[in-house]
C-alpha cells in the first residue's frame, strides 16, 4: 500500500540530499526531491503530492540565495503547506529579510553532532509542524525533569525569579557560569517583554513604560516557567494578552540581523537577543488570548555571535484542530 | 556608577545592571565628557539588557557626534562582548584588551 506523503524536502542536488539523509531518516513518508538544476521539474514532482502535503522543507543551499523565488512558487502550488528552512550548523545563518518577505516562519539548524538525539531533534520539529502543534517546554528536556512555574504579581517579582532560575543552574566551572549569565539575560528579556510590550490599549498603544513599577492588572496573567535537565535549559514566558504579531517577530529578527545596525531605537531588540542566545527560539501566538515565547539552549552551547540559530513562529486559534 | 577625572581621558566605571533604571545616568553622561577619549570600565557591571543596549548606543552616539571623542571599553566579560558584537555597540566603541595594571591596547 502506498504511504501518504505529508512532508516533502527539496535539496539542491544529490550531495545535499546525502548530507540531510541521516537527520531526516526518522521522518515518515518523506517525499525527497533533488532539484539538480531543473526547478520546474522539481516543482512538478512536488505538485503531484500536493493534496496531502502539510510541510515542505527547503535546504538553505536552495533558498533564499540560490532560488529566491522558490518560497513564493511553492506557496502558490501548495498554499496549505507550512514551509521550513533547514540550514547546516557549520555555515553562516541565512539572511532573514527574504524569509520575512515570503512569510517563512520556521528555520531549523542541523546540530553539530550526528548522534541519535540530534536526529530526533529535527524529527521532533518536523512532527510538531505536521501536527500543527505548538512547542512545549518539556519536549526538549529529559523525561521527569521538574518544570518550575511562577505567576507574576508585580514587576517587583522580576529579580527574585531570575534568582530562582540561577539557583536551578547551580554548578561549578565556566560552562555553568556562562549558562547562568545567559539564563539570567534571557529571563530578563522575556519578563520585560511580557511586562511592558505585551499590555496594549484598545488602539494598540503600549500601556506601560519600561522600568515603570506596576502590579498585574485585574485578569492579567503572566507565567514564567523553566526546567534544566543537567544538559539543556528550557524557558517559557506566557502572557494572556496575545498581542505579539508573528509577522512583526520575524521582521524584528531580520532588521536586527542586518549588519551595521546601531540604531538606538531598533524595535524588537529584546526578541532578537532572546533568539541569538537560544539554540532554538519558539513563539506561539493565539491572537488576543495568549502569547508564549521561549526555547532552549545547551549547557555546552558556548558563545559564538555568528552561530546560526533556529526559530519557529506560529499562530494558532484556541481550540484549532490539528 | 562613578567617574574619576584622569589626565588625558574621561573615565567612567559602570556598576550593577544596565537597564531602564539607568536611563537618567546615561542621558546626563555625555555632558560630563571633556576629553577627546572616553574610557568605560565594565568590570563591576552585571546584566546589560536590550534597554541597556539602547541607552549605551544613544549615549555613545552623542559622545562621538557632539564631543567628537573616541570611546574605549574595558573590563568586558565574554557575555558583554557577544552582546555588544551582535547589537552594533562595537561600531561606536572599541574594546580594550587588558594587559594588566590599568594599561591596555585596543582589540
Amino acid at each position: 500500500m502506498q504511504r501518504t506523503q505529508t512532508v516533502a524536502m527539496l535539496y539542491l542536488d544529490e550531495s545535499d540530499r546525502e548530507f540531510w539523509a541521516p537527520s531526516l531518516k526518522e521522518v515518515p513518508g518523506l517525499l525527497s526531491i533533488a532539484v539538480d538544476g531543473d526547478l520546474t521539474h522539481a516543482l512538478e514532482q512536488l505538485g503531484g503530492a500536493v493534496a496531502n502535503l502539510r510541510l515542505v522543507i527547503l535546504s538553505s543551499r536552495l533558498y533564499p540565495v540560490q532560488h529566491p523565488e522558490l518560497a513564493r512558487r511553492i506557496r502558490s502550488a501548495c498554499p496549505q503547506s507550512e514551509l521550513l528552512l533547514v540550514s547546516a550548523s557549520g555555515v553562516s545563518s541565512p539572511p532573514l529579510m527574504p524569509l520575512y518577505a515570503d512569510n517563512v516562519r520556521h528555520l531549523a539548524i542541523n546540530p553539530t553532532g550526528s548522534g541519535r538525539s540530534d536526529r530526533e531533534e529535527l524529527s521532533a520539529a518536523v512532527e510538531m509542524l505536521v501536527a500543527r502543534r505548538p512547542w512545549e517546554i518539556s519536549s526538549c528536556l529529559k523525561q521527569g525533569t521538574s518544570i518550575h512555574s511562577f505567576q507574576l504579581h508585580s514587576t517587583e517579582d522580576k529579580e527574585a525569579l531570575i534568582g530562582a532560575l540561577e539557583a536551578v543552574l547551580a554548578g561549578e566551572g565556566e560552562e555553568y557560569e556562562l549558562l547562568r549569565q545567559k539564563g539570567a539575560l534571557l529571563a530578563d528579556e522575556l519578563l520585560e517583554n511580557a511586562l511592558y510590550d505585551a499590555p496594549r490599549g484598545a488602539h494598540g498603544g503600549k500601556l506601560f513604560k519600561k522600568g515603570e513599577q506596576r502590579a498585574m492588572l485585574p485578569g492579567e496573567r503572566i507565567v514564567f516557567s523553566f526546567g534544566f535537565d543537567g544538559g539543556t535549559l528550557a524557558l517559557q514566558l506566557t502572557d494572556n494578552w496575545g498581542s505579539l504579531e508573528p509577522d512583526l517577530v520575524i521582521e524584528f529578527l531580520a532588521r536586527n540581523q542586518e549588519a551595521g545596525s546601531k540604531s538606538d531605537d531598533e524595535g524588537g531588540r529584546g526578541l532578537f537577543i532572546i533568539w541569538r542566545f537560544l539554540d532554538q527560539f519558539h513563539v506561539n501566538v493565539h491572537p488576543g488570548q495568549e502569547t508564549a515565547v521561549g526555547g532552549h539552549l545547551q549547557l555546552s552551547s558556548g558563545l559564538n555571535p555568528e552561530a546560526p540559530r533556529g526559530f519557529h513562529i506560529t499562530e494558532h486559534q484556541i481550540g484549532e484542530a490539528a | 556608577m562613578n567617574s574619576e577625572p584622569t589626565e588625558g581621558f574621561d573615565y567612567f566605571a559602570l556598576e550593577g545592571n544596565i537597564d531602564a533604571q539607568s536611563e537618567k545616568y546615561f542621558k546626563d553622561l555625555p555632558a560630563r565628557v571633556r576629553c577627546s577619549q572616553v574610557r568605560f570600565n565594565f568590570i563591576k557591571t552585571g546584566r546589560v539588557n536590550s534597554m541597556g543596549i539602547a541607552l549605551l548606543l544613544r549615549c555613545f552616539k552623542e559622545i562621538r557626534e557632539a564631543k567628537k571623542a573616541d570611546i574605549l571599553l574595558e573590563g568586558l566579560t565574554p557575555m558583554h562582548t557577544m552582546l555588544f558584537k551582535m547589537t552594533g555597540v562595537f561600531l561606536l566603541a572599541s574594546p580594550v584588551v587588558s594587559q594588566g595594571s590599568g594599561k591596555g591596547g585596543v582589540a
